[in-house]
């Protein structure tokens, strides 16, 4: 009973608005009949595809960097520097403290010209806005296994550290580095505050720009982003359910 | 509690250290990136927050805020971040007590990767799947009007305050589900049966069991969707010309050009005011948290 209602209300609160929204976004020029119209106004757009294209670049390379970043620091953590935890914990917080707003503001006041002048500074600032979310999943994964020994027996058997690292390590918070992984790329990916305050064109302030043309085409571009970030997103999300759960049963067999 | 008994315990057993490398300080690229890219940013505008036209300390920058529509803004931005993370609070941990306890694995991961979405969700997209819904012409205000409800009819708009609430919602419940399900994980099975088996009916087990455990981790879970709410940019831009004054637009159009040249401060100090509500926001969050984590030491 509880659940009917519940799922009844999610529909109308979440469902209702992506239906209406697909219905607009298929209308045919002047509002008439059904069509495609709209997704090909939107494809032929000017910048269409060059700024998905930016987009998915500076999301793949801050996913990459904030794993370059933070895979060390937290195993680190857990391995040897215990004492620097909370701190860094703290630290990792402090995106959600922080509004996007005043951190890009500070970035116009403090950063030196020649990082100002690249776009590549977003990679780094989409970094430090996902930190409390990567820090938390690798963490989560780091805690669940008991690292020190699992260190501690490939060391004594005889392998080299980087032996260590690839064959004991990675393997085994595999989960964690994905969620990681997928975090970043998915705030990157759909990131409009700093982006725009730094007056950086990506495929979401494009969109801002795009949107003020055509209404119906707004709303097919409102869909189509909308549907690819959820599409993507549980693709992900079964993909790595599924490498989980293979390592964990090659965890076990090892235990067993 | 937990955490830093585990790790006080591995710390006592593992004495002879790894040999890990020479390096002095293996933190050390973490902390330079933290603190170029995000504490030095910070203390700049602060220190410039602080700063008048001649360059001499002053607090003349923050006389606007507490007075006039800087002051209103901030009570605006308040009063919408607090109202939806109630709403957000309320719908998203009924949803997420539902998820927890009927969903299968894969429809929880699923719906996961949904809720993330939708809770990351907002600027344009979102904005125009409202007009399409709830806008004049919308399917929705259409239908509504058939049933005989002219949501229309009165003042409502879908850019007034009233009508950004609503879109706000729309991501702070998803993020609700997100942040308040571990906590509902944490309830074990053998409190409601101890509590059966002590005569309780399922009213008392809430009364005296489920509700006090859970209120720290609901207040947390709160406090960050106040958090996020005041500070949300790219809904409010996209839906709000001028309609609802709000902190993070007025600091948006200061930083889009159109400076007096006697409030060249004034953006600053907005920024470090937004820090300091949204501070005082998470302490509350984290001492909300460090309550929520008794239970889960035992």
């Amino acid at each position: 009973m509880t659940i009917f209602v519940v799922s009844v209300l999610a529909i109308l609160i979440f469902v209702l608005p992506l239906v209406a929204a697909s219905e607009f976004s298929f209308r045919g020029a002047k509002g008439m009949g059904h069509s495609f119209t709209n997704y090909i106004w939107l494809i032929h757009q000017d910048g269409f595809s060059e700024h998905i294209l930016t987009s998915l670049q500076l999301a793949v390379l801050s996913g990459l960097l904030n794993l370059i970043l933070m895979v060390p620091t937290a195993v680190l953590l857990h391995l040897k520097l215990a004492k620097w935890r909370s701190l860094v914990e703290f630290i990792c917080i402090l995106p959600l403290i922080i509004p996007v707003v005043s951190l890009a503001i500070g970035a116009q006041v403090s950063m030196p010209k020649f990082i100002q002048n690249s776009q590549y500074e977003l990679v780094c600032f989409f970094v430090i806005i996902a930190l409390p979310f990567t820090y938390r999943a690798l963490d989560a994964a780091l805690s669940s296994i008991d690292i020190k020994t699992l260190v501690e027996a490939s060391r004594s058997l005889g392998a080299s550290w980087p032996a260590t690292i690839v064959r004991v390590i990675i393997p085994s918070i595999k989960g964690g580095i994905t969620s990681a992984l997928f975090l970043s790329f998915a705030l990157a990916i759909g990131e409009f505050t700093i982006t725009s305050l730094l007056h950086w064109d990506t495929f979401p302030t494009w969109a801002v720009v795009a949107a003020q043309q055509n209404i119906l085409g707004a709303i097919a571009l409102s869909v189509f982003s909308f549907v690819g970030a959820v599409l993507l997103m549980v693709l992900i999300a079964l993909f790595s359910n599924r490498k989980r759960s293979k390592t964990n049963s090659k965890l076990e067999e090892v235990a067993a | 509690m937990e955490k830093e008994a585990v790790a006080t315990r591995s710390e006592g057993t593992a004495r002879h250290s790894f040999s890990i490398s020479k390096i002095t300080f293996p933190l050390l690229p973490f902390f330079t990136f933290v603190g170029f890219f995000l504490l030095w940013p910070i203390l700049a505008v602060t220190i410039r927050s602080l700063k008048g036209n001649k360059n001499e300390w002053t607090l003349e920058n923050y006389r606007p805020l507490i007075h006039g529509s800087y002051f209103h803004a901030f009570l605006v931005s308040i009063k919408l971040a607090s109202i939806t993370a109630l709403i957000g609070a309320l719908l998203g941990g009924l949803f997420a007590y539902v998820i927890v306890n009927s969903a299968g694995p894969k429809l929880t991961s699923v719906l996961d990767s949904i809720s993330a979405v939708f809770a990351n969700s907002g600027g344009v997209p979102l904005a125009f799947m409202f007009i399409a819904a709830f806008g004049t012409e919308g399917l929705f205000t259409k239908f509504l009007k058939v049933l005989g409800w002219d949501i229309y009819a009165g003042k409502f708009t879908l850019f007034s305050f009233t009508g950004v609430a609503i879109v706000y919602s729309f991501f702070q419940i998803p993020l609700m589900i997100l942040v308040f399900k571990p906590a509902l994980k944490g309830l074990r099975k053998e409190w409601s049966e101890a509590s059966t088996n002590l005569g309780a009916s399922p009213i008392t087990y809430w009364r005296r069991v489920v509700i006090p455990i859970l209120t720290p981790s609901f207040l947390g879970a709160f406090f960050l969707l106040f958090a996020g709410g005041f500070s949300a940019y790219a809904t409010a831009r996209a839906m709000t010309v001028g309609t609802v004054p709000l902190v993070p637009i007025i600091i948006g159009t200061l930083v889009d050009g159109n400076v007096i040249s006697n409030q060249a401060n004034l953006g600053d100090a907005l920024a470090v005011g937004m820090i300091i509500v949204a501070a005082i926001a998470m302490s509350g969050y984290l001492f909300a948290q460090r309550r929520a984590n008794r239970w889960r030491s035992a």
